[in-house]
């Protein structure tokens, strides 16, 4: 059975008088295990599903599944607890709290979940070493390199063990050695611990190489896939 | 999330825009420092009233019991004779009878038609609940003391003073030792007189008229040297001869008779002769300064009750003398109730009005001032509530900016996340932070303005009146006041959070993060 799916799925927004379709009847399944690469220009509609995958959004018509259930009747506190821990996202400019250390970002999440102080401190430290990033805990998102910054906020999308990571260009600030540094981290997650990653880029370069299968996006259709 | 992470979170937040939010705490702190400050006046002006100025010779447990008087008594007596004459007057039936006055007046307190004899105070000491009943009388008579005369009021007070809130305090020795005994107990107000002998141009200084009494003063120290200096010495009574043929008292006397009776009493009067009684100082009363309603220390010495009945019929001036004989036996003016219980006041009046007698006791009056304080201090409140109003506005306005700022934060939140609930909460906890600080500090600073003033009043007071005067405490902030001010911050703070909690809430995640 397919960990995400997407049936049929449209996303219109409304702007003053017309109405935009971002998506118009999509209908993508991705595998458990899989690295999906969501391709497309940009308008093409590949973050909004990507937003629709992670719970930030609700279809106008069809439906999202996770696991094989509809994600259509969750309560907004149900949707918020899917976010915290079925799906972790990361994003192209890290979203990371700028007042905050590299740990207490990773705390952060922790704290959403209900962990005691002790634990967060354990398990936040233990997040940034997977990451490569423990010498990096006690300082702050801007005394960090882009790549570093972004390691930290994958550190965070994993923090509560989603089964599936979901990331928006997460390598569109970085230059390429930093940008493989990151899709490296990403794809060990795969390996090692069996993720499901779902990657937004319009870099066809870096989705032949990580992913192991493409979806292309144009003007809110699948093209490919 | 725990709530101790939200709280740590809420904190972090204020703490990372210091000059606002505290700029925001000082605009909380001055509308409850306002609050405070205007209700502990009122508050204070209240207890300086009811609690120190009454509660001090314990008012609230007293009753007191009015007869009849000497001109009702004769009121009494005509209707009795001539059928109806009642306060009305015109317009009523001739036919009534005189049972009119006792039974047809359903006033709240209605005349009284029972004398308030020594048969009517020992029945008023049977009623349950009542404690002692002392009639209260006093007169002038002329004393001697080391030589000097002067007219003194003397009062008779009961062997038993147990209970009795008058008799609590003595500045040196004791009270009587029997009723039989000539024994005098002097007040202050005696000792200064025999203190202006030794200081024939000392302080002259009056003391002022009126139920507020100053502190004396002088120290206590002093004070009790100088009563023992008393203890021990005679007080010579000029009592005037036993009368030969004292006045009838017979009820019912027809006015002819006693209006020839009367010029004989007259004669008699001038033609007195003074007879001296020696009584011993025992015991000096210490005066009180505050409120002291039955202007008891205007009394220059008491001596047993029973002495003091006899005295007060022999002593009689004449125009009491002339009402007596025509109305009978007059009674005691009044006398004083003194309950076990405040719970039982009611009850007792109750059972005395039944018995014929008009009764009156602080309570209702309490009562009625309690609840112009109230209005008074809510007005008071009010008026401080309104700059706690201005800082609600003050609070909003954090808020929504700090919203404003950390959108992107806000959306992060509810992408790991976070639900709308916990950001909710998130700002609620921030703004009753505000509203706590501003609410405790606000209230050490009402409590420092009242001290303030308290000093800058009673130097004030000092300065005018020129001698110790007990320190007046102007304000009263009880743990009430002190605890209702801050979670009143809190309310108003939360209230004023409402639309930026809501706010926060429905942030649009996808929007908060998509800009750079």
């Amino acid at each position: 059975m397919a960990i995400l799916e997407a049936r049929n799925v449209t996303r219109e927004y409304r702007m003053k008088a017309e109405t935009v379709c971002a998506l118009a009847e999509v209908s993508v399944a991705v595998e458990r295990g899989d690295f999906v690469a969501i391709l497309g220009t940009s308008g093409s509609g590949k973050s909004t599903l990507l937003n629709l995958f992670g719970g930030l959004d609700r279809p106008t018509s069809g439906e999202i599944l996770f696991d094989g259930q509809s994600l259509e009747p969750l309560s907004s506190w149900e949707m918020s607890r899917y976010r915290l821990r079925r799906v972790g996202m990361i994003f192209q400019s890290f979203n990371l709290i700028p007042t905050m250390t590299a740990r207490e970002n990773v705390a952060l999440a922790l704290a959403f979940a209900g962990l005691g102080q002790g634990e967060r401190r354990r398990r936040s430290l233990e997040l940034l070493d997977r990451v490569g990033l423990l010498k990096r805990a006690d300082h702050l998102p801007s005394e960090l390199s882009g790549g570093e910054q972004q390691r930290v906020s994958i550190a965070r999308a994993i923090a509560n063990e989603p089964q599936v990571l979901l990331a928006d260009e997460p390598t569109g600030n970085l230059d390429s050695s930093r940008a493989a540094e990151v899709m490296g981290v990403l794809d060990e997650m795969r390996l090692r611990d069996g993720k499901t990653i779902v990657l937004v880029t319009h870099d066809r370069e870096l989705a032949d190489r990580f992913a192991t299968r493409v979806i292309r996006l144009k003007d809110g259709k699948v093209i490919t896939g | 999330m725990k709530f101790a992470d939200i709280i740590a979170l809420a904190w972090r937040n204020l703490r990372q825009a210091r000059l606002r939010t505290s700029l925001t705490v000082i605009g909380v702190i001055v509308g409850v420092a306002a609050i405070v400050t205007m209700v502990s006046f009122g508050l204070g002006l209240q207890n300086n009233l009811l609690r120190d100025a009454l509660a001090r010779i314990d008012l609230f447990t007293s009753i007191t019991v009015m007869g009849p008087g000497t001109d009702a008594l004769l009121a009494m007596r005509d209707q009795g004779q001539d059928g109806a004459v009642n306060d009305n007057g015109a317009g009523e039936s001739k036919g009534e009878k005189s049972e009119v006055a006792a039974s047809a007046t359903p006033e709240p307190s209605p005349t009284p038609t029972r004398m308030l004899d020594d048969a009517a105070i020992d029945e008023l000491q049977g009623i349950s609940g009542v404690r002692y009943v002392v009639p209260n009388f006093s007169f002038s008579n002329y004393v001697r003391f080391e030589g000097r005369t002067r007219r003194a009021f003397i009062g008779g007070a009961p062997q038993s003073i147990e209970y009795n809130p008058r008799f609590k305090k003595f500045l040196a020795g004791r009270h009587f030792t029997a009723a039989s005994a000539r024994e005098v107990v002097v007040t202050e107000r005696f000792v200064s007189w025999v203190r202006s002998k030794n200081k024939p141009n000392g302080n002259r200084r009056r003391r002022p008229g009126g139920p507020f009494q100053m502190a004396p003063t002088r120290s206590e120290e002093e004070r009790a040297r100088e009563a023992n200096g008393i203890l021990g010495k005679e007080i010579v009574f000029l009592i005037p001869r036993e009368q030969d043929a004292p006045p009838s008292a017979v009820f019912g006397i027809p006015i002819i008779d006693a209006s020839s009776s009367e010029n004989g009493d007259f004669a008699s009067e001038f033609g007195a002769q003074y007879e001296e009684l020696v009584y011993r100082v025992v015991g000096v009363l210490k005066a009180e300064d505050g409120f002291d309603i039955n202007n008891f220390m205007e009394t220059d010495m008491f001596i047993p009750l029973d002495q003091a009945k006899e005295f007060r019929d022999a002593n009689r001036d004449p125009m009491s003398r002339i009402g007596e004989f025509l109305a009978g036996d007059t009674g005691y003016q009044n006398a004083e109730v003194r309950v076990i219980d405040v719970a039982q006041v009611e009850s007792v009046k109750e059972e005395i009005r039944k018995r014929g007698f008009r009764v009156w006791s602080l309570t209702n009056q309490i009562e009625e001032v309690k609840r112009i304080f109230l209005i008074v201090n809510s007005a008071l409140a009010l008026i401080g509530g309104i700059s706690l109003l201005v800082a609600s506005f003050g609070i909003s306005n954090t808020m929504i900016m700090s919203i404003r700022e950390r959108t992107r934060e806000i959306g992060v939140m509810k992408a790991i996340g976070g639900s709308d609930g916990e950001i909710m909460r998130i700002f609620f906890v921030e703004a009753s932070l505000i509203g706590l600080a501003g609410g405790a500090l606000g209230v050490l600073g009402g409590w420092g303005i009242d001290r303030l003033a308290d000093t800058l009043a009673n130097k004030w007071i000092l300065k005018q009146v020129g001698q110790t005067v007990r320190r007046i405490e102007f304000f009263s902030i009880p743990w009430y006041l002190t605890t209702s001010a801050i979670l009143f911050a809190i309310v108003v703070s939360l209230i004023a959070a409402i639309y930026p909690a809501l706010r926060a809430a429905k942030v649009d995640p996808i929007k908060a993060l998509r800009y750079e």
